[in-house]
């Protein structure tokens, strides 16, 4: 006799056999996984701001793919959570505020992965009179642009008509406004932007950013025929107490720089300091100091000129003054010549495709947050009308959805 | 020291009056000493509210920008919805015995940081959004600094009886109002943070900087999106949520006026900057 082999157990009336997509899609859309990525978002936030703080915190947190994909999940298994436990439940306000509240983070999810791909962010720097096309990399200090991004989009090109120091609308002085001109041949807009007012043409709008000093210099021979003349950006490097010192080098301190610039060849080493004129825009004096171009040859270190924070050995410059605005300095066989004072101001440019599917989540989740409050009040309203379930607030309580 | 700045003081004398009386009435468990605290509360609100309006008179922006004046403006509302509670009903009296001595603790603190108004206010600030982004800070602190001292109502109630035990409402009103107060504090708090993305969007090009105040009002906005989690999927109630209403509202207090002091933020001194900068390189 064959013994009979036992029999299997029957699946549970109802149930059908997971696979693993199923599986994966009941660990994702549990409530136990939302709570724990809340916490874990909560937990690297906190961590963001007290362990790392600011550009280290953007490094090793904010950043990372790591954090962004917890983001990812925490969207993705809070909507489908939801959704999952209210379908075909009864509609109420309350029922209806949480579904959007919820979806809206679906579509905040959607809006940022859509922006991150197409989007554009850079900093176009310009000196009054000054034009750049928008359609060139190089016209930027800086970019940062989607991989799907097409710098086709950037039209035309952008002209710096004039800073405006002081600028007044309706009596409220905005302190910057920068008059504008963007686009291409006859058909350009021209707008004057401030911090709370910026220009959006064909998707791409155009931000007020930060603003400087560009000192005009003109080389000529000891003739006085022109060699060369430029606009020097100048930095705004912070000397405590407020105060600012204007000057050529960089983010990290003042410096000389090879003049003519690269790539036409160096005739001298040139630091300039600008000491603006505290009654009147535009004048004021500014400092020259010059080096030959063999100390650049020598060591690197060597163009760094007079650092006040005692930044590296560097040898005296071989001519020094101060001139007027408009002024001329005499440094061995050449002259230097301050032709004037104008602003340089860096304009953000930013396309962000996502934008409006970000900002209507917000909102959407907004209300949806307004549309949960005011439907739970009204049920502990009606509850409370027909009397109190007798339950003390310490005893286990119905996990309920809506 | 003029007028503005004397009825500032004696509103800060006031609450401190206010807070003694419902400690000291509580503790005593007398009922005079709870009522004198109430009108203590009110008096101080009322110079309170007069010291803000003469303030804003006086000045050619509105008086919510400093620390001090924001600190001012939370403890004001603060101030406002918790008298609005007494109106309402007798049973919660006790709820000054940790409101009160929290508001007279940062308007004192608030004293201390005083400096003139600002003759201009930042170009940043000069937007609609400031409106909505400071109603919905003040608003979604004072409803959650109100469910704190709900928490701690249950806290005292629960497994006590006595003269003044007995006139506090049943625990589970406790629980059930504590909750409304962190639901509106959440949903005025979300308000706060939308707002400011918004306003941030408009004067920065960017809605969200991860700027540690930004990151801060996450961490508060989210521990009180887990509080309403772990009442409603997880369904906690009573005393674990009293608790954590009481520990979530100092965090709430850390974020809105301890950050500005500690970190670099662009919300420093709750002026939003927008300054001559270093460019990113030198030379064009």
């Amino acid at each position: 006799m064959t013994p009979l082999a036992a029999p299997t157990s029957p699946s549970p009336p109802g149930r059908t056999p997971r696979g693993p997509w199923r599986r994966t899609f009941s660990v994702i859309s549990s409530p136990r996984l939302a709570i724990a990525l809340l916490v874990a978002v909560l937990a690297c936030s906190v961590a963001g701001v007290t362990v790392f703080r600011g550009e280290r915190a953007w490094v090793v947190i904010f950043s990372t793919l790591w954090f962004n994909g917890l983001l990812v999940l925490l969207a993705l298994s809070s909507g489908l959570t939801f959704l999952v436990r209210v379908w075909g439940r009864k509609l109420t306000l309350a029922w209806v505020g949480m579904v959007v509240f919820h979806v809206s983070f679906l579509g905040l999810l959607g809006g940022v992965v859509y922006n991150s791909f197409f989007s554009f962010k850079a900093v176009l720097r310009l000196t009054e009179g000054e034009t750049l096309p928008n359609g060139d990399p190089a016209s930027y200090d800086t970019i940062e642009a989607g991989r799907f991004f097409d710098f086709k989009r950037l039209r035309g090109e952008t002209t710096l008509v004039r800073m405006h120091r002081n600028y007044k609308v309706e009596g409220q002085d905005k302190r910057s406004a920068y008059e504008i001109a963007v686009g291409e041949g006859a058909a350009r807009t021209v707008s004057t932007i401030y911090v709370t007012q910026n220009l959006d043409l064909d998707g791409v709008r155009y931000l007020v950013s930060k603003e400087g000093y560009s000192v005009g210099i003109i080389l000529r021979d000891r003739w006085g025929k022109e060699l060369y003349a430029a606009m020097v950006p100048l930095q705004s490097l912070p000397e405590g107490a407020g105060n600012l010192l204007y000057t050529s080098g960089s983010i990290h301190g003042p410096s000389s720089f090879p003049f003519p610039p690269p790539p036409a060849p160096a005739d001298l080493l040139l630091q300039v300091t600008y000491v603006p004129d505290q009654g009147k825009d535009r004048a004021g004096k500014v400092e020259l100091a010059t080096w030959p171009v063999s100390a650049l040859e020598g060591s690197p270190a060597a163009v760094q000129a007079a650092d006040p924070h005692g930044g590296a050995a560097s040898p005296p410059p071989a001519h020094t003054g101060t001139v007027p605005v408009g002024g001329t300095f005499e440094a061995g066989n050449r002259r230097l010549e301050v032709s004037e004072v104008r602003y340089w101001v860096g304009i953000a440019v930013r396309h962000d495709p996502g934008l409006t599917l970000i900002l209507t989540s917000l909102w959407a989740g907004l209300a949806g947050m307004a549309m949960t409050f005011a439907g739970r009040i009204w049920q502990d309203t009606k509850r409370g009308k027909r009397g109190s379930s007798g339950r003390e607030p310490d005893a286990p309580a119905p996990r309920e959805i809506t | 020291m003029n007028v503005e700045q004397v009825l500032f003081w004696c509103a800060v004398g006031l609450y401190g009056v206010s807070a003694s009386a419902y400690v000291f009435g509580f503790i005593a468990e007398n009922e005079k000493l709870l009522l004198g605290g109430l009108a203590a509360a009110a008096l101080g609100f009322a110079a309170h509210l007069v010291s803000i309006g003469a303030r804003w008179a006086a000045s050619t922006t509105n008086p919510f920008i400093s620390i001090s004046e924001s600190l001012a403006l939370g403890t004001f509302m603060s101030m406002a919805i918790f008298l609005l509670v007494q109106a309402t009903s007798r049973k919660v009296r006790p709820l000054g015995v940790f409101v009160l001595p929290v508001v007279f603790i940062l308007l004192g603190w608030a004293g201390t940081l005083r400096v003139a108004s600002d003759s201009q206010l930042a170009p940043a600030l000069q937007s609609p959004w400031l409106w909505v982004h400071i109603v919905g800070a003040s608003i979604g602190f004072s409803a959650v600094l109100i469910a704190a001292g709900l928490g701690l109502m249950f806290l005292l109630k629960d497994g006590r009886s006595g003269r003044i035990y007995d006139r506090l409402p049943s625990t589970t009103d406790l629980d059930r109002l504590g909750y409304r107060f962190v639901a509106g504090g959440f949903l005025m708090y979300g308000l706060m943070i939308v707002s400011g993305a918004l306003w941030a969007d408009q004067a920065k090009g960017s809605y969200w900087n991860w700027d540690p105040v930004e990151v801060w009002s996450l961490v508060s906005w989210l521990i009180y999106g887990i509080y309403l989690h772990l009442r409603i999927t997880m369904g906690w109630r009573g005393r674990r949520l009293a608790w954590y209403a009481l520990v979530a509202v100092f965090v709430m207090i850390v974020t809105y006026w301890g950050i500005p002091f500690s970190a670099e933020t662009f919300h420093k001194g709750f002026r939003v900057e927008h300054e001559w900068q270093p460019p990113v390189d030198g030379i064009r």
